[in-house]
């Protein structure tokens, strides 16, 4: 379980990016998680929000957007995995295995090289800064 | 409710690995090969890592890495082979990073080290997502761990060099195959090299040190070019 540290570097992250825009308050966090990635979504959400207390950031919303892993064969073939094929295989119950199990080139058969899929990306910040403080203010007048 | 967003695109462990391209480097500065050791607790790492030390410290100049949650004990049991060792202690982490290999690396005089064996934190999981700068990633796998361990972590396996399947010696006595273990490692990653070994099978032992030695002379090579 490395959420906590990982949780850890998404905070200073996000407010050092908050604060540079002038935030009064994060109200979400979009990720981008890697099917690949050891990483629980919800765990790192726990951790969050542990860390955050009292922060701009204790409300932020995690949002979590999972990634497929991609591809690169050497017969040339370069794409996604094909996800319609996950959760067909009665006999794999671990979803990860599935995946991995799923690393073929769909090409040629064979083993093809990971691209893409274990990253862990913090992608955007939705923040309120006091001029959206005072429009939204302004509009409920 | 009005917002505003901001794009970051920070990828979290793009970080750790601009780290462990840095150490890399600087590895390769110094002539030195690295060796990243990662598998379960009581798998057997410190063991085989003092098995290598012990056979090559004559030949060569290795250093180690020892992390652990406390690192002290394995540390001491390097230092009694009368290599540089240097402890690293995560606390409660379960991996070593590339900025606590970069920290570590300040430590040892790497001008006159040609080997560093890292031995990472007993776990199958976490080490999987951070690399260090190694040149060379070996998963260690015992038979006590039971024949079904390997599919249950398969990116460790499908992301590392070469694995090893320890105490091979007492798989009948705990009810598994190694032959099964190793169909299971090839099939995640047809191309790995893996080895059986047992810390009683000298022969065995042998051929995981042989295969630490091609890295070696492999990259002394490509020094002098």
């Amino acid at each position: 379980m490395h959420e906590y540290s990982i949780a850890c570097e998404i905070f200073e992250q996000v407010i050092a990016t908050a604060k540079a825009h002038e935030a009064l308050e994060v109200r979400h966090v979009i990720l981008e998680i890697g099917r690949l990635a050891h990483t629980n979504p919800e765990q790192l959400s726990f951790c969050f929000k542990a860390i955050a207390e009292g922060s701009i950031a204790e409300n932020a919303e995690f949002i979590v957007e999972m990634i497929p892993p991609s591809l690169e064969c050497e017969c040339g073939y370069t794409g996604t995995v094909d996800e319609t094929q996950i959760g067909k295989d009665d006999d794999l119950r671990s979803e990860l295995l599935e995946y991995i199990v799923a690393l073929e080139c769909p090409v040629c058969g064979k083993n093809a090289r990971i691209t893409g899929g274990r990253e862990l990306i913090i992608k955007s910040i939705d923040i309120e800064t006091e001029i959206e403080k005072l429009t939204s203010m302004q509009a409920n007048i | 409710m009005l917002m505003h967003v901001i794009h970051m695109g920070h990828d979290v462990f793009k970080a750790n690995d601009k780290i462990a391209e840095k150490n890399r480097k600087t590895l390769d500065k110094h002539g030195v090969f690295s060796v990243n050791v990662m598998g379960a607790i009581g798998s057997g790492k410190t063991t085989l890592i003092e098995e290598a030390v012990r056979h090559l410290k004559d030949k060569y100049k290795p250093a180690v890495i020892a992390g652990d949650v406390i690192a002290e004990m394995d540390a001491s049991r390097f230092r009694k082979l009368g290599v540089p060792t240097i402890p690293v202690n995560t606390g409660k982490e379960c991996h070593l990073d590339a900025k606590l290999v970069e920290k570590a690396l300040d430590e040892i005089d790497l001008d006159n080290t040609d080997l560093l064996i890292i031995e990472n934190v007993g776990n199958l999981i976490c080490p999987v997502d951070f690399k260090l700068g190694e040149h060379l990633r070996v998963v260690v796998v015992s038979v006590t761990e039971g024949d079904d361990i390997i599919l249950k972590h398969p990116m460790i396996f499908k992301t590392s060099e070469l694995a090893i399947i320890n105490k091979v010696d007492i798989a009948h006595a705990v009810d598994v195959d190694a032959e099964k273990m190793r169909e299971d490692i090839l099939s995640l990653n047809p191309d790995i090299p893996v080895i059986l070994t047992s810390k009683h099978d000298w022969e065995s032992l042998e051929t995981w040190i042989s295969f630490i030695e091609l890295g070696l002379r492999r990259a002394q090579e490509a020094q002098r070019k």
